[in-house]
């Protein structure tokens, strides 16, 4: 057996160097070659060594190259990155340069959990659906204009099936009541008025009592039990850019968005550009982009500096929470910085008080860690010994009962990426408690007692991890 | 359509299921207001030999709420999976009846551990399979991948006594029953017209069910997987074939223990099903030799949602066919 795998070995080497002549041959009759194929399990790269520099990023893009660092090999002729990374040079002469990679399986599609995640859809999101926390949100339809809102009522919209005898509307916003809010059959579809707050609304339009998301709406959301929902954001901020008619683009780009430069598409107006969205409660930071070029808001005089000596413009939404420092009067600049604004030590600066510092900064409910940075030291917090934790609007209770001779006990989990001490739990009676606030979803946590990690004994489920000593898993619903 | 349920002691109840059947919200919506009709649909079908079960999808993967015994929940109808899979985090309190080491993969000698248990009852709608054996395995990182409380797998084994036609389109799902007897000439009221779909043969192989074909003169067997979400083709198959493969991009795939592997996107042209041609199909092409059993027969590739999805397609389990609407 062995023998013979031996020579499907070498028969398939021999194959490989064949191909390699071919494609020497291909390239040099082409110095402008730019290939990607599969021959004999292996993939395999062709380039041309006189390939106009654009051209090849294009290609690089195309195919999601950019680990390979294909410009800095080409230029200097080094290849020990690709090497590293498990690629071959097949031929690296004046002409062309081919490398080529087997493909491997990790995966044992026998086992039907591991083949599910394995031959997931590419094309779609695959990170984990966290419920959503409905900070951030816009509206995307197709085939039909954005509902129309006057003052606080929205306007829904069915676009055809004129020829249903009853349509009603259901969503968060009538609890879900199938029957509480008939639409209105009008000569091009469907309408219903419906007085809503600012924020994430999710419905369903049931259409002679078939329950349907509108597939005019791009936005649909499951929620967590397998049923799809469509989602409507009812906006709460106009971003607007005056001027600039000429420009052929412009896309907004902020901290909401995690800095995206294609998402966010501006809609053009008579006088300029404009893009209306929901902004739950706290800081933002944002740019636009007009036709490549980052641009300040000219019309918000709120901005903040950041990583290019530049400013970013400024948003914020809800009630500030007042970071404090006691004392420190001697200092010259004192610096808050945390993992609300990706622990940037040059933006949020304290301003002096008559007892110490203080700095107002807004936040949405959720689970923060920061610092405040001294005259260039840190302080240490005194009971993690790291980072301080914030909590706003905490809305679950991490329990342990017993454990009373213990000197310190933690929560790690998903909601604080497993860092060990910084949930510092609290002895109450005969119990540790740590208020968080969680979203809607899975969690998977553990308890850590005088440094040893272990499950809730408190809760039945748990799942093993990739360390084979399990995690606690918590499915949280809010009360809504 | 009019005779969806032909079986005599159902005749009188055929308007009835008609009009249920199309009130039944067809994705189910989020809260349960409909629970009138869903109860009463439920109880004509219930113990019935046929059954239209409205399903939602998490991604492109078809989720049933069927019931294990006391608990009731998700499940993904999988038909690569052989049979019922439970996610072991809420049925840990079962006993493990066999745990035994089986080697799924015959030329890379992987082994893995599965763990199995005897469980009373599953039943969803008009299925009910008592005292079967199920494996327990984790399959929490399909919950964390898709946000979604996944309680286990509906296999082939639970659905090969049925007739089963999934509607994608119409999120819809068709199980009839075949009788004992005359099985083989069993054809549900769907499939009455012949002319709306191809008849295709498919085999069942290491549990799973195959179809054969051909592409640039050279055979392939292909499984069809309710399971999967993306076609998936087998990276060390003949160079003739990757001639018909527009290969669009380098990805990369996560596999068990969260460990990444390269793997290619692009479409596959001119593969036929049956008569007919599947257009541009989009495929995963990775190393499937982990599909290979001991005698090293390997399959070819894995036709999942994107295939699935394209027409209205029916199974029938006992005389090994396959329909494919037009």
């Amino acid at each position: 057996m062995r023998r013979k795998n031996k020579f499907i070995f070498k028969w398939l080497r021999a194959c490989c160097i064949v191909l390699a002549i071919l494609f020497v041959q291909a390239a040099q009759a082409q110095v402008d070659i730019k290939s990607y194929s599969i021959k004999n399990g292996r993939m395999f790269i062709a380039i041309g060594k006189k390939l106009p520099k654009d051209s090849l990023q294009n290609f690089i893009v195309q195919y999601e190259l950019a680990d390979l660092d294909l410009h800095t090999c080409l230029r200097t002729g080094s290849t020990d990155s690709l090497n590293k990374l498990g690629w071959k040079v097949e031929i690296n002469n004046a002409e062309v340069f081919v490398i080529s990679k087997a493909l491997f399986s990790v995966t044992n599609i026998d086992d039907p959990g591991d083949k599910i995640i394995f031959a997931q859809n590419p094309k779609t999101d695959s990170q984990p659906n966290t419920g959503d926390q409905g900070r951030f949100g816009y509206n995307r339809f197709k085939n039909k204009v954005p509902f129309i809102i006057l003052d606080s009522v929205v306007r829904f919209f069915l676009r055809g099936n004129t020829n249903a005898g009853t349509v009603n509307l259901a969503g968060s916003f009538n609890s879900w009541q199938p029957t509480a809010l008939q639409m209105r059959k009008t000569d091009s579809g469907w309408i219903a008025d419906v007085k809503m707050g600012p924020g994430k609304h999710l419905y369903k339009f049931i259409i002679d009592g078939d329950w349907r998301i509108d597939r005019d709406n791009m936005n649909t959301e499951n929620d967590g039990m397998g049923n799809d929902n469509s989602v409507y954001y009812k906006p709460n901020y106009l971003f607007n850019l005056e001027g600039y008619t000429s420009a052929k683009k412009v896309v907004l780009a902020g901290s909401f968005n995690g800095w995206n430069e294609r998402d966010l598409l501006m809609q053009k107006t008579s006088s300029g550009w404009k893009l209306a969205v929901f902004l739950s409660t706290g800081t933002y930071t944002y740019r636009f982009i007009v036709d490549r070029n980052w641009l300040t808001d000219p019309g918000n005089p709120d901005k903040l500096s950041n990583e290019f000596n530049e400013f970013n413009s400024v948003i914020r939404i809800g009630t500030p929470y007042l970071f404090k420092l006691d004392g420190f009067l001697d200092a010259k600049q004192v610096v808050l910085q945390g993992d609300f604004n990706n622990w940037k030590d040059d933006e949020l600066f304290m301003s002096k008080t008559a007892a110490g510092w203080e700095f107002p900064y807004t936040l949405g409910a959720g689970n923060y860690e920061y610092k405040i940075k001294i005259d260039g030291k840190f302080t240490r917090d005194m009971n993690s010994g790291g980072n301080t934790v914030l909590v706003i609007d905490p809305n679950f209770t991490f329990r342990l009962k017993g454990f009373e001779n213990a000197k310190k006990v933690s929560v790690a989990g998903d909601f604080n990426n497993w860092t060990t001490n910084s949930f510092a739990m609290k002895k109450e009676g005969d119990e540790w408690i740590f208020k968080a606030h969680l979203y809607k979803g899975k969690h998977r946590y553990k308890f850590i007692v005088d440094g040893e990690w272990i499950l809730d004994p408190g809760n039945k489920l748990w799942e093993q991890n990739e360390h084979n000593t399990g995690n606690s898993v918590l499915w949280f619903e809010p009360d809504q | 359509m009019s005779t969806i349920i032909h079986f005599s002691p159902y005749k009188i109840f055929v308007p009835i299921l008609l009009l249920l059947a199309i009130s039944f919200p067809v994705c189910a919506e989020k809260y349960p207001d409909p629970i009138p009709v869903a109860k009463l649909f439920q109880t004509f079908a219930a113990g019935a030999d046929s059954c239209i079960i409205p399903f939602s999808r998490a991604g492109n993967l078809i989720l049933i709420r069927a019931k294990v015994d006391t608990t009731e929940g998700n499940f993904i109808l999988d038909t690569g999976a052989p049979g019922l899979v439970l996610n072991i985090t809420y049925f840990r309190n079962y006993p493990v009846t066999t745990d035994i080491n089986e080697e799924q993969s015959g030329i890379t000698g992987t082994v893995s551990a599965v763990k199995k248990t005897e469980i009373g009852k599953l039943a969803f709608d008009c299925v009910t399979s008592n005292a079967i054996t199920a494996d327990l395995v984790n399959l929490g990182h399909i919950e964390n991948v898709r946000g979604v409380k996944v309680f286990g797998l509906i296999g082939l084994s639970i659905l090969r006594q049925f007739e089963m036609i999934i509607d994608y389109e119409n999120s819809l799902l068709y199980l009839y029953r075949i009788p004992k007897k005359n099985a083989s000439a069993f054809k549900s009221s769907l499939l009455k017209d012949v002319s709306a779909y191809n008849t295709v043969p498919i085999e069942i192989w290491n549990n799973k069910i195959v179809t054969r074909t051909m592409l640039a003169g050279k055979k392939l067997r292909l499984i069809i997987d309710t399971g999967a979400e993306s076609n998936m083709l087998d990276s060390r198959l003949p160079n003739k074939i990757f001639e018909n493969v527009e290969i669009l991009r380098r990805i990369k795939l996560t596999g068990a223990g969260d460990k990444k592997v390269e793997a290619l996107y692009g479409n596959l042209n001119n593969l036929t099903i049956g008569n007919q041609n599947t257009g541009r199909l989009p495929v995963i092409i990775t190393n499937l030799e982990k599909t290979c059993l001991a005698d090293n027969s390997c399959i070819d590739g894995i036709l999942g949602f994107d295939f699935l999805s394209l027409h209205k397609i029916g199974f029938n389990f006992v005389n090994n066919k396959m329909f494919i609407w037009k």
